[in-house]
């Protein structure tokens, strides 16, 4: 129930977001194809000031809920939305060139990818088994659109096809889930349904069985084994930039949304859910990491690469702990920083009649620019998770919180996957610095790519300086 | 008072100076790159001495703080932060002052040199680098900092990267680091491992714990604790002050510019070891053995070394022979528990060794980049103010009483002649021929160098560049910016022991920072000498053995080299196997390359075969089509593209999940 | 058992086999048409449940406009059939297979057992008079910020699909009444002299 305008404050970033992506729509219909990059121009600055109105109200240990606990604004979901925010940025500059080179420069791109990151905020910030549902097929339905953009394409049109289909199957199954739930507990709330979780007798099979549904859901977002049959192919049909899209942001709502469903509303059965999540991770991990290495292809290389990393944030998501949920969107955070850096390499090395997403397209690229070939070094090693990278701290805290939480095995089974996940990161690193250069492609980057790219590269070592604060940062949200 | 922000801002100006030239050198040109460096290093020179000021003289207290929490994982944390006490101070002003001698000597040295910008921006880099690790209050720092300097150091050594022997030398130093950090990085690890925690406070407080402690490695063998700790930790100490036989690198380490030779090879990184065991004390007191292992590698690194800087004949090698032998002096110290004794020859090791150096190298300008001593002489005509400070350096290296080098080199004969510990005579024994060795090596390069016949300029066979004219071919003295670093640095190496002998040895200068176990007086047998003060001590110097030895070995110099050069001709063949074994280094990279780079590249080839063709190729690949690719190609049918396989595929997960998760539960 | 379980039951079967149907009948305007059935009682169960606003609504949006214009579509692009049944007969027994488990698992776990009525009593009828006027009330009040959400949704929708679909064609004809209006004489007309045949007897 919204009483007073005043109640509406928390959502204020959202309010805005929504105001100026149907202001943006409006206006991308009369701003001719020439002056095109003030709808990119004006979508960046909604993001900033998304920002700045998030930033306002900023309480790390605050919780406010909003329209009957329909929406929460808390300091996790601050978090999670600062770095949407701030990948959707990144996402942006990259994609500009993209879409420039590949005549797919139209507003609606950076109207439906602004929809999108609305979808995630109020997925992130649900509070309500309906406005998780409703937040994620706002996100999920503004992708959809995202990938089938290049309408020539057939293979962007089937892969929007599986998407589509798929996605509807995943949310069918997950809004069963919502029902059982509901019926059991007679309640859409989640704190409400936690309450009554807590202290009512219910049938635990029964429950059992929504949550098997509510995991499916979850997993089918975040695209972990078997739930990820659509990652490999939208990744790899869909542009460059919309793989971009899909790969970052996303991952970083997933985890909202799994704390909100889990952790708040489901907390009493943290032991059926971390035993679903345990499968899951394991076989993302293996899945992931043995199928990456059969890849000639780097956006499908990517793709698997994806899904292991999917599996080292359920390995955080399913200790169950403050410390697991902390040490999971940590992992997140810094997992979009990397893929936004790994599919931002791509975008800056394809051209107008070339597409760089092979991995021999990399062949020799530090003698034809040594600057991209040591930032992508840094990315891949990052993701490899190579001490001092971020990447290394990001799993360490994973792997720690699976450890306290009893989870030995899996962890050892994360460790050496890990291990053979380093190999074909290493692959590309050696493709690019032992071979010979096997065709001259002119650099077109501009230089805002350029100047982003080098940010995103060198992130990785910086970030190292301030992975004390990030995870402080992270442990405080979730405390 | 020490607060926060002076210690950040002695660390961080050089970083600045780093970052500015080194990044943005292009932009802010040679003038911007060597004013942003050398504003820098000033002006941490300048605070850094204040912090000496305040703890020597003001009574200010060791401070302890941390800076920054770096990350906590359980209970290790990894901090950034400072101990700064009588020892960490003092370490600040020798390596800040050294390095801005050195930044203004490099405006005249790398004068032509295309990387200006970018050296200057190592220098400061490097100078960041080490005060961090001195003024570190953990291992974790220690050991970043103890990474940082040697990378720096391997950047420099290979500056040129041009020159093939360059990049040897920088692959050799890069290895036979790898090994003393090995080393190193264990003793790290047990420290953690027993004592729970990297923070010097915590660890010292803790460590008379570890007495008593066995570590079991295998079977019924035990080794003590603080014996394995500290060795381990020493053997970092060998790679990084290049102590026998880990030394290798650092003569090869010559192939770097000149300045960096002064300020990274004699005066500061090299001496982190030391520092490092000094700083450790705590523990290496605990360890009676360690201290006897540390006593004779320094005193064999001591002699040895000396012997091989006579028949040496490139300048620079002399010298840094001469420093592997002061390096192996102060070593020995440290094994004697004179850690004060050690401390005090490394700051004044730090001012004489980087003056001669830097003459050296002015030397080596003048001579249009040539640096064989037998192509030189009677160079004192042409430019006196290298010369008259070379004499400084040299007399100081010898210990003539009075000097500098007289005053520590001494102290550690003192302390080792008092010393009852196992090998302590033969070390004794050892530095006081090292003395005379010493003061033989020195003279011989000061007379081939500047007295003499002038043997330059009649070997035109030789290359000098091709923009230097033969007619202007005669040496002449350096630019002031050159000179006037040798000025300055003549001034400590002359005095500088005069008056701090007294209070670093025996003041309380270093309670508190260097802890010594009840019952030993390493330098109590010198003490009773010095009661009357520096100059009664150094008067008395006259009738002790290790000033006639020095004497000895200068005279010696100064009659084959000067009045009958041709006993030295006839002396190579009289003695031609023992002139030949040092010629060849003691065959020690003869043996390396031998044993350790064929016996790897053995090694690499036959794990190459059995591991990779035989099990790898062989089993996992094409035995039975790779496991992993074959699971790889598997887990690739399955991804078949027809959508329906990924619907069905969806339910089946399902199914499964329902059926283990919640049926079956 | 009263007349309205009677009633339900009968509903609840025609709505199975109807469902069925529209999966396994060959002909899609015929699977079309069961779907209308299947719209139809699932629009009268929920009436028996008294939510009359929501039966009438499923049947006017659902059979009144969303399946007449899918039947159009159906009608008009004449799909052939045959090839999309291919698989059918091969994937039957793998499909019916994974069916019966899921049934099996499903009627095993939300049976009468854990879900009947003895466990759960009805939740009571709190609304009394048109439960229209309070779906409203609810919607507008309580449910405003999920309602508003579906409302972003539909607009999704339609950017999505005109973004989609709609392309600005090359060669179209169309008429610019601007254009027409403003035109003049000598656009349009143009006065050909022609030489005059003036010769006699030329034609002759």
């Amino acid at each position: 129930m919204i009483d007073t305008w005043t109640d509406l404050l928390p959502m204020l970033p959202e309010l805005f977001l929504l105001g100026m992506v149907n202001l943006i729509l409006i206006a991308g219909l009369f701003i001719d194809e020439r002056r095109r990059g003030l709808v990119h121009f004006i979508a960046t600055l909604t993001l900033a000031f998304a920002a700045i109105l998030t930033l306002r109200d900023f309480d790390i240990d605050g919780r406010v809920a909003v329209a009957g606990g329909m929406f929460i604004r808390d300091g996790a979901g601050d978090v999670l939305k600062l770095f949407v925010y701030l990948t959707m940025g990144i996402v942006f500059v990259y994609a500009k060139f993209y879409l420039r080179t590949h005549k797919l420069f139209v507003a609606e791109f950076y109207t439906l990818a602004l929809f999108s990151v609305l979808g995630m905020c109020v997925l992130i910030s649900g509070g309500n088994l309906l406005t998780i549902y409703l937040g994620l097929e706002l996100m999920a339905l503004s992708s959809y659109a995202l990938v089938a953009l290049d309408r020539d394409s057939p293979v962007a049109a089937e892969s929007a096809m599986k998407y589509f289909v798929l996605g509807a199957l995943a949310s069918g199954l997950l809004l069963y889930g919502m029902s059982i739930l509901y019926g059991v507990t007679g309640s859409l709330d989640l704190s409400e349904i936690a309450t009554r979780l807590s202290s009512g007798e219910y049938p635990k099979v029964v429950l059992a069985f929504a949550v098997v549904f509510i995991v499916v859901g979850i997993g089918f977002k975040f695209g972990a084994v078997p739930f990820h049959m659509w990652v490999p192919d939208v990744y790899q049909g869909a542009p460059t930039a919309i793989t971009l899209l899909l790969a970052s942001a996303p991952k970083l709502a997933a985890v909202g949304m799994t704390f909100r469903l889990l952790s708040e509303g489901l907390e009493p059965l943290a032991r059926d859910w971390s035993q679903m999540l345990g499968f899951l991770a394991l076989m993302s991990l293996v899945v992931g990491n043995f199928a990456a290495i059969a890849q000639t292809n780097l956006k499908r290389m990517l793709a698997y690469s994806t899904i292991s990393h999917v599996g080292f944030v359920l390995l955080g998501i399913l200790a169950g702990s403050d410390d697991g949920m902390a040490a999971a969107m940590f992992y997140a955070i810094t997992y979009a920083l990397m893929t936004t850096g790994a599919f931002g390499m791509i975008i800056a090395l394809s051209n107008a009649g070339f597409e760089c997403e092979r991995i021999e397209d990399f062949k020799g690229l530090n003698q034809r620019n040594p600057w991209f070939a040591f930032l992508m070094l840094l990315i891949l090693a990052s993701l490899a998770g190579f001490p001092p990278l971020v990447g290394f701290f990001s799993k360490l805290y994973v792997l720690q919180a699976a450890i306290n939480a009893g989870w030995l095995w899996l962890t050892v089974v994360a460790v050496v996957m890990a291990v053979i996940g380093a190999y074909y990161y290493l692959r590309v690193i050696k493709v690019m610095y032992f071979d010979e250069p096997e065709h001259e492609h002119a650099l077109q980057a501009p230089g805002d790519v350029r100047v982003v790219l080098a940010a995103n590269g060198l992130l990785q070592l910086l970030l190292t300086f301030f992975v004390g604060s990030l995870t402080a940062l992270c442990v405080a949200a979730w405390q | 008072m020490i607060t926060k922000t002076l210690l950040l801002t002695i660390a961080l100006a050089p970083l600045a100076g780093a970052i500015l030239a080194g990044l943005f050198g292009r932009q802010i040109g040679r003038a911007g790159a060597h004013w942003a460096t050398i504003l820098g290093v000033a002006l941490s020179t300048a605070l850094s001495a204040y912090v000496l000021k305040l703890i020597a003289f003001d009574g200010h207290e060791a401070v302890n703080m941390s800076v920054y929490t770096w990350f906590r994982i359980g209970s290790i944390q990894a901090e950034v932060g400072f101990l700064v006490d009588a020892l960490t101070a003092t370490m600040m002003v020798v390596v800040t002052s050294v390095s801005l001698m050195v930044h203004v000597y490099t405006i005249g040295y790398m004068e032509e040199d295309p990387g200006y910008q970018r050296f200057f921006g190592y220098i400061s880099l490097f100078t960041f680098s080490m005060l961090m690790l001195v003024m570190s209050n953990n291992f974790m720092q220690l050991f970043f900092g103890w990474e940082a300097v040697g990378l720096v150091s391997y950047l420099l050594i290979g500056f040129w990267f041009k020159r093939p022997t360059a990049i040897f030398a920088n692959l050799k130093a890069f290895l036979v680091n790898r090994v003393g950090d090995f080393g190193f990085l264990l003793g790290i690890g047990l420290v953690l491992a027993y004592l729970g925690s990297l923070d010097y406070a915590t660890v010292f407080a803790k460590a008379p714990t570890l007495v008593g402690q066995t570590f079991n490695p295998y079977g019924t063998v035990e080794w003590a604790v603080p014996t394995l700790i500290c060795l381990l930790l020493f053997v970092g100490a060998m790679g990084k002050s290049a102590q026998v036989p880990l030394h290798v690198w650092l003569p090869d380490s010559m192939e770097g510019p000149t300045p960096i030779s002064a300020l990274i090879h004699a005066a500061t990184m090299v001496t982190a070891g030391i520092f490092m065991v000094a700083r450790m004390s705590p523990l290496f007191e605990l360890s009676e053995t360690a201290l006897s292992v540390i006593l004779v590698i320094g005193s064999i690194t001591a002699l040895f070394m000396g012997f091989i800087g006579i028949v040496q004949n490139d300048i620079k090698r002399v010298v840094a022979y001469s420093t592997l032998s002061q390096l192996g002096y102060m070593t020995v110290a440290l094994g004697a528990s004179a850690y004060s004794a050690a401390i005090f020859h490394l700051m004044t090791h730090a001012f004489f060794k980087a003056l001669l150096f830097l003459g050296a190298g002015s030397v080596i300008i003048a001579m249009h980049h040539e640096q064989d001593l037998r192509k030189m002489g009677g160079l004192r005509k042409y430019m006196p103010i290298t010369f008259a400070t070379a004499w400084v350096g040299t007399l100081a290296l010898m210990g003539f009483p009075g000097t500098s080098g007289f005053y520590s080199k001494d102290a550690i004969l003192y302390a080792v002649g008092s010393a009852d510990r196992a090998g302590a005579s033969f070390a004794h024994a050892s530095l006081l021929i090292g003395v005379a060795v010493t003061a033989f090596y020195s003279f011989r390069m000061l007379y081939l160098a500047f007295h003499g016949k002038e043997r330059f300029g009649h070997d035109d066979r030789h290359g000098h560049g091709g923009h230097h004219d033969h007619g202007e071919h005669q040496p002449h003295e350096t630019p002031w910016v050159v000179t006037l670093p040798l000025a300055l640095l003549a001034i400590p190496s002359l005095a500088i022991g005069f008056f701090t002998a007294g209070p670093m040895l025996f003041g309380n200068f270093f309670d508190g920072a260097i802890f010594v176990a009840d019952g030993r007086a390493p330098l109590a047998a010198m003490a009773h000498h010095f009661e009357h003060g520096s100059l009664s001590f150094a008067l008395h110097g006259f009738l002790t053995p290790p000033v006639w030895l020095a004497l000895l070995g200068a005279g010696l110099a100064t009659y084959i080299y000067l009045f009958n050069p041709s006993i030295a001709d006839r002396a190579r063949k009289a003695f031609a196997p023992i002139h030949h074994l040092l010629e060849r280094k003691y065959g020690f990279d003869e043996f390396n390359q031998a044993v350790f780079a064929r016996g790897s590249v053995w090694l690499g080839r036959a794990f190459w075969r059995v591991g990779d063709q035989a099990v790898i190729d062989g089993v996992i690949v094409d035995g039975s089509a790779g496991t992993v690719s074959r699971i790889a190609f598997a887990v690739r049918r399955l991804q078949s593209g027809f959508l329906f396989h990924y619907a069905f595929m969806m339910i089946l997960g399902l199914i499964v999940i329902v059926g283990a998760f919640a049926l079956l539960q | 058992m009263n007349y309205e379980s009677y009633l339900f039951l009968a509903l609840a079967t025609l709505l199975v086999i109807a469902a069925g149907a529209v999966v396994t009948l060959r002909n899609p305007v015929h699977a079309a048409m069961s779907l209308v059935l299947t719209f139809f009682t699932s629009a009268m169960l929920w009436i028996l449940l008294r939510a009359e606003f929501l039966g009438i609504t499923l049947v006017l949006v659902y059979v009144g406009a969303v399946m007449v214009l899918f039947l159009f579509v159906v009608m008009m692009l004449d799909i052939n059939v045959v090839p999309l049944r291919e698989g059918f007969a091969r994937y039957l027994p793998v499909g019916l297979l994974v069916a019966g488990i899921m049934a099996a698992q499903m009627v095993a776990v939300l049976g009468g057992h854990h879900f009947g009525l003895e466990r759960y009593t009805a939740p009571p009828a709190v609304i009394e008079g048109s439960n229209t006027a309070a779906l409203g009330q609810l919607l507008y009040t309580g449910y405003v910020y999920p309602f508003e959400i579906a409302a972003v949704i539909l607009l999704v929708a339609i950017v999505a699909a005109i973004a989609l679909t709609h392309r600005r064609r090359e060669g179209v004809k169309l008429q610019d009444p601007g254009k027409q209006t403003m035109v003049r004489k000598a656009d349009r007309l143009r006065v050909v002299k022609m030489p005059s045949d003036t010769r006699e007897g030329h034609g002759a």
